[in-house]
Formats: C-alpha cells, sequence, structure tokens
C-alpha cells in the first residue's frame, strides 16, 4: 500500500522522466521528422512492460508502445538483460504498424533487479525499400517492399553500440547518416530515462516504485471505468469511407460499433472493409491506439495515460481486416488512416456522448518529395506535414490550423527552404472550406510548392478527397480535399495515393479538406458569420448559402430582414 | 552626494530602492501600484523616500526601471491597434503556428490568439529565398496600395515581416519607407531589425508583438522621462530588459519586445549579485511569488541567456503561449506559488497550477476563499504565524484554513489535517524541483556546484527543503528579498545580446563574410553602448549557433572574446563537440558541423558596488529569539517547539541551529533539523544544509547526493 502523497510525487516524478526523454530526443535527433515534426514518444514501464507514464507526445505510438514492449520481453525475459541494452523493433505487427516507426526499449535496474523499462518511438525518414520516404501506397502487395524489416534485437548491448547491426541498418538506408543519428539520439533519450529512473527508484527504494507503479495502474483503470459507467449503455455505430488505397480502387468502409456497458466499451470494427493489397492498411496496435486516444478524449481527457486507463478499452477487429490486417500485409502509409479511427469512433460516441465530441477533422496530408539537387548532387529526401484544422465541437467552433491528434508540429517554410530545393509559394486557410454548422469546423489548408532539381518523385499520401469529413447533430460536411500540379501552364489533379514524376519548377498544390461542422448553421451567431466575412475565412456568397445571412458586400453590415428572409427558406 | 534609484513596477507593489553611493547603504520604499497610470505610483513613491532621506531628484546620478507594463498589454490585449504586412501567400503566419497541440487528449483546447487578426493582415508580392536573392522584387505599386488601406484603417502601429528578411532586408526597408509616406505618425517594426533569425512564424510573431506594445510603451516611457525630469533628474531613464541587461527608456521605445520579463531579470539579477557578493558565482535562483514560481540558473556570475520566450501560456502549459526570439534570462515558470490551489483527484493530490491569486485568495485570507492553498498550508504547519503575516497587517484565519484543508484534501484521501498539509507541502516542493532539475539536471549542470537563493513572499519557506531535494549544498536567503527586486536594478549594467541567422557549414567557412558579420554587429553594439552613456569596462562575446548538419536544435557556443576567435573553423568545431558532450553525454565525431546563426553579446561591466557590512552580533542569538512554536518536521516526528527569530535583530556572525524559524516583514525562512544557519557579513541568511541522516534524523529522504552523482551522467 503507497500513501496518497508518496503516490502524487512519484507519478509526477515519472510523467517527468516520459517528458525529459522526449526533449532529449527532439533535440539531438538528425530527421526533419523527429526535430522540427515532433514525430516521436517516449514511455515509462514496469517490469512486466506496462506503460506506467508517458510523455504526452504521438498518441500512435504511446498506444502501440502498450503492446509492443511486451513483444520484446517475450524476446528478451529479463534474465537476458542487462544494464545499458537497448533493444529495437520496427516490425509492424508489433509495433505502430509501419517500418520508419522504430522503438527502442531499456531496461532499469537497481541492484541488479529489473524495477522497469523505458522505451521510445521515433519516425526514421528513411528505411530502405521502394521508394525513397519508405511510405508507398501503390504496387505494394507485401510488407517486403517497404522496407527494412526489424524483429527485437540489442543494437546496444551493456552500454555498447553493436557495429554489426549498425552496419546491416545503415547499408539498407537511403540516408545513413542522419538515420543513425536519429538512432542514437534515441539510445540518448533512453539513457537520460534510465538514468532518472534508476534515481528515482534508489531514492524511494524499489519496492515503494513498484508499490506506486502498480496503484497507477489501478487508479488509471478505475477512472476510465467510472467514466465508462457514467455514459448511457448500449450500442452506438458509425459507419464512414476512405476515399481508396490508389488509383483506380474502391472505397475502404469504415464501420465502427462502440459497445457501452459494465465500466467497459468495446469497440467492435466488424463490417469494415478487409484487408487492401496496397501499402494501406492499419495493424491492430495502430487501430488500438487511435481507438484508445479518441475514447480518452470523450472520458477523461486531463487523467495521465497508462496502461490501467486502456484497460476497459476492448477491441473486436476481424483479422484480416484493414484494420487488422494479416502480415506480410503492406501497411507503410497507415499514417492517413490515423484521423480515420479518431473520426469513426467520435462518430459512434457522439450519440452517447453528444457533448464531449468533435465533428470530422480535417484531413492532413503527409507526401515524401524526393529527388536530387542541381547544385550538390545529392539526394533529399522531404517529408512534409500539412495540417488543417478541427472538426466543429459542441460550444465551440473547430481549432484552426491545430494539428489533429497525432500531434505533429509543422516544420517552418525558412528551415525547408534551407535544407531542400524548394520554395514554397503559399500556405493559407482555404476559405469556405469549414463544414457550415452552429458551430463552425475548422478550414482546410492549402500549401503550394514549386520544386527543383532532377529525378522529382512525389508520394502523395492523403484522403478526403472523395468523402467529406462528417458534420454533427445538423452540422454540414467540410469541403473535400485535392492535390493539384501545375505544369506546362496547366492545372492536373493528382491522386491522394499515387506516385508522380515531376520537373524542376512544377508547382505542387496540397488542399487538405476542411472539418465538420457542429449544430445547425442557421442557428449560428448571426456576428460569428459576419466577423468570419471580415475575417475572410467564409465569403459573402458563403455565408448566405451557407449560412442564410445576408452581407452587404459595399459596407459589409448583415441585411438583418434579409438574413431573416434567407434563414426561413432553409429551414423550410 | 550621489544616489541611485531603482524601481520595480509589479501587479500590486511598486518597490524603491536608493542607494548611497558615498556609503554603501541602501534604503527601501513600497508602494501601491497605480495600474490606471502607473507613473503616478513611481513618482509618489520615489518623491516619499526621497524626502524622507533628505535629497532631491537632482541628486540622483542613474534611474532604473523594470515593469510589468509590457507584459500586462499582452495578457490584457489592451496594446494599439496593429496590422501586419507580409509576403503573398503568407497571410495566416500567425494563425497556423506550429500547429502542435498544447493539451493531447483536450478537445475543447484552444490556442493563443494571434496578436493580429487575420482582418489586418495585409500581402504583398515579393520573394527572397533562402539565400537572400530576390526572387521576385517588390511589387512597389501594391506596396502603396496596402499602405493606404493600412493608414485607412486608422492604424497605429504596423509590423512587415516578409521571408528570408533575415538574410536580405531590402524589401522590408522598402516597405517601411511606403508606411512611413502613407501612415503619418505610424510606428512601424521590421522583422530584419527586430529579430534577423530564421523560422518565419517566431520572428513574425516577435516583430508583430513588438508593433503592437510599441505605442503604448513609447508613451509611458516618453511621460516617464519627462515627469523625472521636470521633477530635477538629469540623467537618462534606464529599463531593465528581460535579458537582464539595462538600455536607456529611448531604445526600449523602438524594441519593447524586449521588456517582457522586465520584472523577473531584476530578480534573476539581484540573486547573481547576491550570490558574487558572498564568492558564489554559480547560483540557482527561486523565485515563488502568489502565482508562479520562476528559477533561473546564474553561471559565473551572470543569470543565463536564451533566445526565446514564452509569454501568455495557458496554465504556464509549454506551447500554448506566444513564442517570441527575444533573449531574456532562461526562466522556467511553473504554477507553483502561495496561491496554488490544492485539490485531490482519483485519490492524488495535485497543487496548482490554478491559483487563488489575491481575491478571493487562500482560505486564511479570510476574503471569501474556500479552496486550500500552499499559504494554508504553510499556516497549519507552523510555519507561518497568523499573526505575523505581513509584520501582523494581516492576520490570517487558521481555522479557515484548516477547515479547507481538512474538507478538500483530508477527507477524500483519508488524511488527518497535518498529513494533508504536509502533502501540499511536498507535492508542490516536488513539483518545483522537477521543474528545476529540467534547468539543471536536464542541461548537464550539477546542482552541487550551485548555492540555492531564495527570495519572494514565499520562496524562502519551501527554499531549504527544495534546496535539499536538488542536493545543493548552501541555501540563502538575502535579507529583504522578500520585499523586492528593485535591488537587482542598482546593480544592472547594460547588455546587448545581437544576431544574426546565416547558415554555414564549418567545412566550407567564409572568414570574410563571418567577420563582416560581426564587424556589423559590433558596430551596432558599440552605438548601443555608448547612447548608454554608462562608464564601465566593455566585454564582447562571440557566439554561434551550432549543430550537426540535419540536426534541428543548435547548441549556443562561446568561441571567445575576440573577433579572431571566430575565424577558425577547427576551434569552433571542437568548443561546439565538447559542449554537445558535456549537454548530451556523447558527440559523434565524424558528422559536418554548421552554423545558423552569429551571435554578439556586449556588456558594459561597472565596478562592484560596495555595500554596507551589517552590525556585527551585539548580544547572544537567543535576544533575537521572539518566542517559539510548534512546527511540524517530519524527520522530526511531527510538529516540535521550534524557536523563531526575528531577522532584525540578527546581526553577523550569529548562528541558528535547525529547526528554526526566521521571521521578517515580507517573508518567512524555515531552516530544517540538522541544517546550520548564519548571518553573514551583509545580512544574508547562509544555511548549510545538512544530508547527514543521524543529524538530521531524516528517514523518509535518503541519498540525495547517490541521486546527484547519477543525474549527472545525462
Amino acid at each position: 500500500m503507497v500513501d496518497p502523497i508518496t503516490l502524487s510525487v512519484v507519478w509526477g516524478a515519472l510523467i517527468s522522466i516520459g517528458e525529459q526523454m522526449g526533449v532529449a530526443l527532439a533535440r539531438t535527433a538528425h530527421s526533419n521528422a523527429v526535430k522540427d515534426g515532433y514525430d516521436f514518444s517516449a514511455a515509462v514501464f514496469d517490469a512486466e512492460g506496462r506503460l506506467v507514464a508517458q510523455g504526452d507526445f504521438s498518441p500512435g505510438h504511446l498506444g502501440a508502445m502498450l503492446y509492443t514492449v511486451k513483444h520484446v520481453l517475450g524476446y528478451y525475459p529479463p534474465d537476458q538483460l542487462n544494464d545499458g541494452d537497448a533493444i529495437i523493433v520496427n516490425d509492424p505487427w508489433m509495433g505502430t504498424g509501419h517500418f520508419p516507426d522504430i522503438t527502442m526499449v531499456s531496461p532499469v535496474f537497481v541492484d541488479g533487479t529489473l524495477v522497469g523499462l523505458v522505451a521510445n518511438t521515433a519516425h526514421h525518414v528513411d528505411v530502405g525499400g521502394a521508394v525513397p520516404g519508405s511510405q508507398i501506397v501503390e504496387g505494394v502487395i507485401e510488407y517486403f517492399q517497404e522496407g527494412l524489416r526489424i524483429l527485437p534485437v540489442k543494437c546496444w548491448e551493456a552500454g555498447k553500440e553493436n557495429e554489426q547491426i549498425i552496419r546491416l541498418l545503415t547499408a539498407n538506408v537511403r540516408l545513413p547518416i542522419p538515420f543513425l543519428g536519429d538512432l542514437r539520439a534515441q539510445a540518448n533519450a533512453n539513457r537520460v530515462g534510465v538514468q532518472r529512473f534508476s534515481a528515482l527508484a534508489k531514492r524511494y527504494g524499489a519496492g515503494v516504485i513498484t508499490n506506486v507503479m502498480a496503484a497507477i495502474l489501478e487508479k488509471g483503470e478505475a477512472s476510465m471505468r467510472q467514466a465508462l459507467a457514467v455514459l448511457p449503455a448500449g450500442e452506438y455505430a458509425f459507419e464512414d469511407y476512405l476515399d481508396d488505397w490508389g488509383q483506380g480502387t474502391p472505397p475502404i468502409k469504415v464501420k465502427v460499433t462502440a459497445k457501452i456497458g459494465g465500466g467497459e466499451i468495446l469497440l467492435d470494427f466488424t463490417g469494415s472493409d478487409p484487408q487492401t493489397e496496397s501499402g494501406l492498411n492499419s495493424y491492430i496496435n495502430y487501430t488500438r491506439a487511435y481507438g484508445i486516444c479518441a475514447v480518452r478524449c470523450v472520458t477523461i481527457p486531463s487523467i495521465p495515460h497508462n496502461e490501467g486507463v486502456a484497460r476497459p478499452i476492448k477491441f473486436s477487429v476481424p483479422e484480416g481486416s484493414f484494420f487488422n490486417p494479416k502480415p506480410p500485409a503492406g501497411g507503410s502509409s497507415r499514417a492517413t488512416i490515423n484521423v480515420r479511427i479518431y473520426d469513426a469512433v467520435m462518430g459512434a460516441l457522439s450519440k452517447a456522448a453528444p457533448d464531449r465530441v468533435m465533428a470530422g477533422l480535417s484531413h492532413w496530408s503527409n507526401p515524401n518529395i524526393s529527388g536530387i539537387e542541381r547544385s550538390t548532387g545529392r539526394n533529399f529526401i522531404f517529408y512534409d506535414l500539412v495540417m488543417g484544422g478541427t472538426g466543429a465541437r459542441p460550444t465551440k467552433d473547430g481549432i484552426e490550423a491545430m494539428s489533429a491528434p497525432f500531434n505533429a508540429a509543422n516544420i517552418p517554410v525558412e528551415v525547408q527552404e534551407a535544407n531542400t530545393p524548394l520554395l514554397v509559394e503559399r500556405i493559407e486557410l482555404i476559405p469556405d472550406s469549414g463544414g457550415a454548422g452552429k458551430y463552425r469546423g475548422g478550414l482546410g489548408l492549402r500549401k503550394d510548392i514549386r520544386v527543383f532539381g532532377d529525378q522529382i518523385r512525389l508520394v502523395n499520401l492523403t484522403d478526403r478527397c472523395r468523402f467529406a469529413p462528417f458534420g454533427l447533430f445538423g452540422g454540414g460536411k467540410g469541403k473535400v480535399g485535392r492535390t493539384l500540379v501545375q505544369k506546362d501552364g496547366s492545372e492536373t489533379t493528382v491522386h491522394s495515393k499515387s506516385t508522380t514524376r515531376l520537373v524542376e519548377e512544377n508547382v505542387i498544390s496540397f488542399q487538405v479538406s476542411g472539418g465538420g461542422g457542429y449544430g445547425n448553421a442557421r442557428e449560428r451567431d448571426v456576428e460569428a458569420v459576419r466577423r468570419d466575412v471580415l475575417r475572410g475565412c467564409v465569403s459573402i456568397e458563403g455565408a448566405r448559402r451557407d449560412y442564410g445571412v445576408v452581407i452587404d458586400p459595399s459596407t459589409k453590415m448583415v441585411d438583418l430582414s434579409g438574413t431573416a428572409t434567407a434563414r426561413s427558406a432553409m429551414s423550410s | 552626494m550621489s544616489y541611485r534609484a531603482g524601481f520595480d513596477v509589479g501587479g500590486t507593489f511598486t518597490d524603491f530602492v536608493v542607494y548611497d553611493d558615498a556609503t554603501g547603504k541602501s534604503h527601501i520604499g513600497k508602494t501601491m501600484t497605480t495600474p490606471d497610470d502607473p507613473t503616478r505610483g513611481v513618482m509618489t513613491g520615489l518623491r516619499q523616500l526621497l524626502e524622507r532621506l533628505g535629497i532631491s531628484f537632482a541628486d540622483l546620478t542613474q534611474a532604473l526601471h523594470a515593469t510589468t507594463l509590457a507584459t500586462n498589454a499582452i495578457l490584457e490585449r489592451s496594446g494599439s491597434q496593429t496590422a501586419l504586412v507580409t509576403t503573398k501567400g503568407f497571410r495566416d503566419v500567425l494563425q497556423i503556428g506550429r500547429q502542435r497541440r498544447n493539451d493531447l487528449y483536450n478537445i475543447f483546447v484552444d490556442r493563443v490568439a494571434p496578436i493580429i487578426d487575420r482582418e489586418l493582415i495585409w500581402e504583398v508580392a515579393e520573394r527572397i529565398n533562402a539565400s537572400g536573392d530576390i526572387v521576385t522584387p517588390l511589387d512597389e505599386n501594391e506596396a502603396r496600395r496596402v499602405a493606404e488601406e493600412i493608414a485607412a484603417r486608422g492604424v497605429r502601429s504596423v509590423a512587415v515581416c516578409f521571408l528570408h528578411a533575415y538574410q536580405n532586408s531590402k524589401h522590408e526597408e522598402m516597405m517601411k519607407d511606403v508606411l512611413a509616406d502613407a501612415v503619418g505618425g505610424a510606428f512601424v517594426s521590421i522583422s530584419s531589425q527586430i529579430s534577423p533569425r530564421y523560422r518565419e512564424y517566431e520572428r513574425a510573431n516577435t516583430t508583430s508583438v513588438n508593433a503592437y506594445l510599441m505605442p503604448t510603451i513609447h508613451e509611458y516611457l516618453g511621460k516617464l522621462e519627462g515627469l523625472l525630469s521636470q521633477a530635477g533628474y538629469g540623467g537618462d531613464l534606464y529599463i531593465m530588459q528581460s535579458n537582464g541587461g539595462i538600455m536607456t527608456a529611448k531604445e526600449a521605445a523602438k524594441f519593447p519586445v524586449r521588456l517582457i520579463e522586465s520584472g523577473p531579470a531584476a530578480g534573476a539579477l539581484m540573486a547573481a549579485r547576491y550570490g558574487a557578493m558572498v564568492s558564489q558565482p554559480n547560483v540557482i535562483a527561486f523565485d515563488m511569488g502568489g502565482t508562479t514560481a520562476k528559477v533561473t540558473l546564474i553561471d559565473d556570475g551572470d543569470p543565463l541567456v536564451t533566445d526565446q520566450l514564452e509569454v501568455d501560456r495557458v496554465n504556464a502549459r509549454e506551447g500554448s503561449g506566444l513564442v517570441l526570439n527575444a533573449p531574456s534570462v532562461d526562466l522556467v515558470e511553473i504554477g507553483a506559488g502561495g496561491g496554488s490551489i490544492a485539490q485531490v483527484a482519483d485519490g492524488t493530490l495535485k497543487v496548482g497550477p490554478q491559483s487563488a491569486s489575491s481575491v478571493p485568495g487562500p482560505a486564511c485570507y479570510g476574503r471569501g476563499g474556500t479552496r486550500p492553498t500552499v499559504t494554508d498550508a504553510n499556516l497549519v504547519l507552523g510555519y507561518l504565524d497568523a499573526n505575523y503575516f505581513l509584520g501582523g497587517e494581516m492576520p490570517l484565519d487558521s481555522e479557515a484554513a484548516r477547515s479547507a484543508i481538512a474538507e478538500h484534501v483530508g477527507k477524500p484521501l483519508d488524511l488527518d489535517v497535518t498529513e494533508a498539509a504536509w502533502g501540499i507541502y511536498e507535492v508542490v516542493t516536488q513539483n518545483m524541483a522537477l521543474a528545476t532539475q529540467v534547468v539543471s539536471v536536464g542541461r548537464g549542470k550539477d546542482p552541487r556546484d550551485y548555492t540555492f537563493i531564495s527570495f519572494g513572499g514565499a520562496g524562502p519557506l519551501h527554499g531549504a527543503r527544495l534546496a535539499r531535494l536538488l542536493g545543493c549544498n548552501t541555501f540563502l536567503s538575502p535579507a529583504g528579498a522578500g520585499a523586492t527586486s528593485a535591488f537587482g536594478l542598482i546593480m544592472s549594467e547594460p547588455l546587448f545580446n545581437l544576431s544574426q541567422t546565416r547558415v554555414m557549414r564549418l567545412a566550407k567557412f567564409e572568414p570574410q563574410i563571418v567577420s563582416a558579420l560581426f564587424q556589423k554587429m559590433e558596430d551596432d553594439a558599440r552605438a548601443l553602448l555608448l547612447g548608454t552613456k554608462v562608464a564601465g569596462n566593455w566585454q564582447f562575446a562571440y557566439r554561434a549557433d551550432m549543430k550537426f548538419v540535419g540536426q534541428g536544435h543548435e547548441l549556443n557556443v562561446l568561441l571567445g572574446s575576440e573577433a579572431k576567435a571566430a575565424q577558425n573553423p577547427d576551434e569552433m568545431r571542437q568548443s561546439f563537440l565538447s559542449l554537445y558532450r558535456e549537454t548530451y553525454g556523447h558527440a559523434p565525431d565524424n558528422l559536418p558541423v554548421e552554423v545558423t546563426s552569429w551571435r554578439l553579446s556586449a556588456r558594459c561591466r561597472v565596478p562592484a558596488m560596495r555595500f554596507e557590512r551589517c552590525d556585527a552580533k551585539a548580544y547572544d542569538v537567543h535576544k533575537a529569539k521572539r518566542t517559539t512554536r510548534p512546527a511540524y518536521f517530519p524527520e522530526a516526528g511531527g510538529f516540535i517547539d521550534t524557536p523563531v527569530y526575528d531577522r532584525y535583530r540578527l546581526g553577523a556572525g550569529h548562528t541558528i541551529m535547525g529547526p528554526a524559524i526566521i521571521e521578517e516583514r515580507e517573508s518567512t525562512v524555515v531552516v530544517l533539523p540538522g541544517d546550520h544557519a548564519t548571518i553573514d557579513e551583509f545580512g544574508n541568511l547562509n544555511v548549510e544544509l545538512s544530508y547527514d541522516e543521524t543529524k538530521s534524523l531524516s528517514a523518509a529522504k535518503r541519498d540525495h547526493k547517490v541521486e546527484q552523482r547519477e543525474a549527472q551522467l545525462v
């Protein structure tokens, strides 16, 4: 039994360890994805591999690490672990679902006894395979085409880097120097974690720490059970579609039934489409990760995360389906699915907790652009994140230009242009793209990039170009997204998941969808509509068409009687 | 006769110090801040203090000022209507920011509102690339049209931020001229002057905030200078910048974004100077007030300065505020203060970041507050005296504190009132220790090499416990530190941090370019230092932000004190590698290294000030003992009868063994069992911290030293 004060103090310290590991990783990493994009995570585990505390970084990684660390312990039970070891793994089924994410796990010993583990996951810009960036949808039949697969191996043994493994790894990636830089940054993050964790365990005693970790898990579970028990019991289903899995392929059906009762929730994905023969599938850990994330947002957003919190969240996902593919299914491009898992669970839960959910998120674009720089002859791979706003909320508009739950940051244009031969011509909110509603969805975002160099290849990765983000409770849909390429004076549409060759001076325009609205647009405050018009987020025509608000183009004042007429026409 | 006056305008009080150069004696004054017009409080309070001392404004040689005006204008969004002009295609640069969520699972989370609304942002066709070449010339017709539209809106201040203007300022300067023509009497801030560094969001935001503050600060400082001069003061008015150095009011009016942490910087500087006074150049400065606590590291006598700060955060949450490229003392601020509210959630105790502030205040204030706070816990534990808070001016209600703690913490956790109060004290102290470790251990610094100096109203109550958690050897509490950071002002020096982005690989080092960059910064620095008219030795430090090619975060590497230090790429590489190893534990040796920004810090060292020695002990220390009261020390098994000393009766050489409580008007120092406190010749309370378990009877908190030894291996 642990007294509540020790529990509070040690819990805070464990969370701080996860956060500090993340800071160390970001500061020493070499790739844009990690250092600027924040595409990484760090967490602390008990001796049995149960997640007890985390830094709040990428939920996709964190949700998967709940399972990954246990797989690692399966390969290396405690008697085969030594102080200073760091085990790496990127197997999609054991890890986060695609090869670029390498998870690294290190044991924490105090006086020869294993008291816990620390782990972090980072997205590497290239891990080999068919295309630069190792993310591709079309043409993938099995994951062997997607890059280098790593089953758990000790990459550091008792503090010493295993040169043979490093040689094998770096021989199979396109940019070995940043790859190794990021891998060492991961090792550095674990060193920080091990040192802080063992210091804490020494101060309070390993027994106290173990008891605290057990209590954390119990408390987490109790909190989630309590929160779920408050929701009305029942079954809540939701259906939506991903656009497709490559040119000329059919849409992918997403179906989730949330079954709530007895302090638990079952997320049943039965009815969703089967796995695809492409790089677009969501391995089970990824499905769980974003399912758990969505449930947390609706239930107990402020409680620190741990495995206990996740325990009452059960999954039923048929093997061989899109959300639980069988190895060696491709999965490299699963990043574009995360928003959709989250969306679908939110959609289902909107029926149980209408005041705590968000309408469909603006989608994002996660393209890789590669080529050869003319002035230096060097290869470049450029990984970008184009992120729009969020869906509208029960009491407020969606947030403009805010990362969806995967919680990444953008990469500054001036940094991109200093490192890569490209010129960004604009980044701006897309007017009228947010779903109309009492509360408006966040706007989509447009980013235009002029490319330079030779052998330029765009591997596009986005969605919501056919099936728009949904509105809730009368809210309108967001506007769908698209990708355009301007070359030779003409503009062509690029498929959302295709690979395209480009030449110098072509301009790619990434235009991501807007978020869905919440509530009926007729009820939107007239002054809020006018403000949107003044700020250029909604056009005068859009105000009239979508909100029934008539605004004088010259004075920008609201025509009240015209508005009354227009709004009553909308209701009939 | 020559005197210096320092005044620090805080949220509640304006503090004054007048220092007599001839005798080394300092005199303190205090008055209520007058928020509607802070100059009124300043002039009234200063006049009263000078009258008391029988001197006039004409006898002052220096007037030094710290102000929260800039910060308040941002927090309350009470600055002037401001426009932004940016590159075509980048109208949303402020709105987009960096896009990360500051609260992962909370769908109701909001981002800080941009300081300039989209409605007041204009685009102009122009483009410069990353090398500084003009890709698209500025469209001058469009520039004029935009300027006219801005003029028609009645905007008072305009920010201009074009892409890559840090490499080539031509277009921004042209735009500035066009604006000056079109918008009569407008203030214009251009990014190449305000912050010539890359990363467009941060630069645009910094420039916009500068523009937003400019009219307010310009008017305020102009008025204050006028009033001082009318009163007979013949010198310049000096303002404390966030970086811990002073500049003239005229310069401050051009760069108000540099004033955000003016007050806290003065506090950190005070701690640095107290450290120097007792020959302890390495200091952890800990300032705990009513709402937040701030920690700053001082290395070798000067506060560490970082190149960014964040203002207007939600609940002190990183990433929730406005990020500014403004050199600032390296402050870590956390939501932990005397007013921090304790609450139980899911069977665990949380303290802060919500604060009861001064209204309704802690339960014991009796102003309607019912939630238990850190101050309530300190009262229940016997550390505070209900009848001697603010020297007895404000009686505290012990019963209210006890019942608030029992109700909101004791009952839900099944603890008695004392255990619950101790829990609040311990949790908040731990929160502060974790934050301090981020800036110390987390940056490769060993807290054992530092003296812990605590100040602020609540600082000395928690200082010893916190210093022990960190493993420091000495804890120092300056006399009067609870009252004022105005002390920091009279000991301040001019300091300017200049920087310029120019990405360059060491393997392709271009000595002429570097030399020209530094020449320009030196010329600017000399002009700034001359402008201050402060006499002293000029010291320049040449620095570079360096990283491995491809890495995202730079380390700020000291190259040397002369320009030639920035001419040797091999030595620069070695300096970088050794700092990298010190910071991260290891450094790859086979990777290319590049510089992103070049920096020059220019300081005017003034002769060390003489301080009046405090009177030696005139009598036995027991005469200073006011009373005893029960205070809670878990290592002693609970409440023990603890001697309470009157700080004003303690003289140099007096020694006290802990446990003890030492009271002065504005703050109370807790000395822990086993610790050994001495009053030094300047009146500071020096506490040697004991880690001897038998001596301190400590059972619970063992082995700090082991922890710190491990910690330095990070």
